[in-house]
């Protein structure tokens, strides 16, 4: 609808604040990771100071880099199975014919949804009997929780929204069943599968209630590295905002990148988007 | 068809290979979701030992008998009913309103959108270190304009009624991006055309929201408000480094009570059959939204 010079101004007037409230934590942060000690305790917030790169310097001297090696295997492969099975499962699903399907599809829902407080508890008992307390596997593991189930449900919708005529079509030229899912259905859901892999990603990068149940000493990942910052000697406030930064730009990159499947992909597939 | 088996249906001669695939994910998620439930089960009728390897010892109902008449616990029930009300409500409302602002925008607005999002990806630990650096008595931004303006000038996070509503207000700000990109998608689906013939016979911008865009979002709505209702009542993270629970009992929802249950006091058995309340929650809500996708049409 096109506006009156008065309602734009109103319109832009409230866009703005919305965009304060949201903005000024993160590019707080960004700014405080830059700043000297004496800038960041001062009792009055300022936006002008000297940049310094003090705290990312020490926070790699005090092996930063053996937390990023955890955080990006536990995501990484945890992902990467997901996906895998997700996409055979997710076609499966979206095509299969058998009794019980509903509830099948409700019970791999149901999962996703379980209380991460809940199953922590019976893994713990479970991974200790396993010898899996304190190793990456363990918090793989873990991450297949709530990744599998929600890599199921994404990738059946995607699948879904595919005519299966495609692959009929594909079947009378002579390709086999298998044929047609990996060389006609697959490629077309290609940004189905990068929404569903970064969403993983995001999911498990961020994840801190498995992390600090499960990981020991040889498996910490980057979240559990910042929430040790803030109870050591003090509140380090310098290494803990440049820790943030690091943590959280690479996840608000890569989920803007697959901004157009988001709808799709968060809702489950419930509200299909533009 | 090419080969005699794939026929629609499957059926008759064996298992067709949609179900085959399907077959590794379901025996892994199998494993990896009703092992531990029928485990959680078993935990809530004994007292789990972790002193010296692991025991349990059969207690019957009492952890269920406990469960309901444990004031503490009770306590936090009712403090879970009000943040849960508290955080999905006001995201809701403001979710809603954002989405709405935006679609009246038309310069800059796939620019705000992305800026608004952002949010959404912060790792919730992130947050919540956030959040305390930004209410911080001493060196806080947001302490200091509170303090500065007068209105507010006692610890943020060491006093009760604020505390709380700190804990809100960062959940609030991580996850009402998430409505309003739903919403958003929802709005995308009201007719223009309907819209420009409903303004030209007069109706003023209220009249179009209340008759013609409301009706037509109204289940995208509700689908955002269960989701966001699901894991509201997963996600602890944010209290968790912010307050853990204090001060007092001012923020100790359920989820922050089991977990201390569990690794702080280490009554294993009692904190199992406080998960599988919780669990009975989530899992009435998963039937809502199973429920409204069918009648949408969209799970088949």
């Amino acid at each position: 609808m096109r506006h009156g010079t008065v309602t734009k101004v109103l319109l832009y007037a409230a866009l703005a604040l919305v965009l304060l409230w949201t903005v000024v934590p993160l590019v707080w942060m960004v700014l405080s990771s830059f700043k000297s000690p004496n800038d960041l305790l001062a009792t009055t917030p300022s936006l002008f100071f000297t940049p310094t790169l003090e705290h990312y310097g020490a926070l790699f001297q005090s092996g930063l880099w053996g937390y990023v090696q955890n955080s990006l295997l536990a995501a990484g492969i945890s992902t990467i199975i997901a996906v895998t099975l997700g996409c055979l499962a997710g076609y499966g699903l979206s095509r299969a014919h058998f009794r019980g399907k509903d509830h099948v599809a409700f019970w791999i829902i149901s999962t996703r949804m379980a209380p991460i407080a809940a199953v922590i508890l019976p893994l713990f008992i479970l991974f200790r009997y396993a010898g899996l307390l304190d190793s990456t596997l363990g918090l793989i593991i873990a991450y297949l929780t709530f990744n599998l189930p929600f890599a199921i449900w994404i990738m059946n919708a995607f699948f879904a929204d595919l005519p299966p005529s495609l692959e009929e079509a594909a079947m009378v030229e002579g390709a086999t069943r298998f044929e047609a899912f990996w060389r006609i259905a697959l490629p077309l859901t290609a940004p189905g599968i990068v929404t569903t892999a970064i969403l993983c990603l995001v999911f498990s990068w961020n994840d801190y209630a498995f992390a600090v149940t499960f990981a020991g000493p040889d498996s910490q990942t980057l979240p559990i590295a910042a929430s040790q910052l803030n109870t050591q000697t003090g509140l380090n406030w310098g290494q803990l905002t440049a820790i943030g930064t690091i943590v959280v730009a690479p996840m608000i990159l890569v989920g803007l990148a697959v901004r157009r499947y988001l709808v799709k992909g968060l809702t489950l597939g419930a509200v299909t988007g533009e | 068809m090419a080969s005699n088996t794939t026929e629609k249906g499957g059926g008759r001669r064996g298992i067709s290979l949609e179900t085959k695939m399907l077959l590794p994910a379901l025996v892994l998620l199998a494993v990896l979701s009703l092992f531990p439930f029928v485990y959680i089960i078993f935990m809530s009728f004994n007292t789990v030992s972790l002193i010296g390897g692991i025991s349990f010892e059969w207690t019957g109902m009492e952890n269920w008998t406990r469960l309901f008449t444990d004031s503490v616990v009770l306590g936090s029930w009712a403090r879970s009913a009000i943040y849960f009300i508290a955080t999905v409500g006001i995201e809701m409302v403001l979710g809603v309103g954002i989405a709405l602002l935006l679609n009246e925008i038309i310069a800059g607005r796939y620019a705000a959108l992305s800026l608004i999002l952002m949010p959404m990806f912060v790792a919730p630990v992130i947050v919540g270190l956030l959040g305390r650096f930004l209410t911080d008595s001493t060196y806080g931004l947001y302490a200091y304009f509170l303090n500065a303006t007068g209105l507010y000038t006692q610890d943020i996070l060491g006093t009760p009624g604020s505390a709380l509503l700190a804990v809100i207000l960062m959940d609030v700000w991580e996850w009402t991006p998430l409505i309003t990109l739903i919403v958003l998608a929802g709005l995308s689906s009201v007719p223009v055309s309907v819209l420009e013939a409903a303004n030209i016979d007069g109706a003023n911008y209220w009249q179009r929201l209340r008759h013609m865009v409301w009706p037509s979002i109204a289940g995208v709505v509700i689908v955002a408000l269960l989701i966001r209702s699901m894991d509201a009542i997963r996600y602890f993270d944010i209290i968790f480094v912010t307050t853990n629970g204090g001060p007092g009992n001012a923020t100790k929802i359920i989820p922050i009570r089991l977990y201390e249950t569990a690794f702080r006091f280490f009554d294993l058995g009692y904190a199992a059959a406080i998960g599988l309340g919780m669990l009975a929650f989530s899992i009435i809500v998963a039937n809502l939204f199973m429920r409204i996708l069918k009648n949408r049409g969209l799970a088949k």
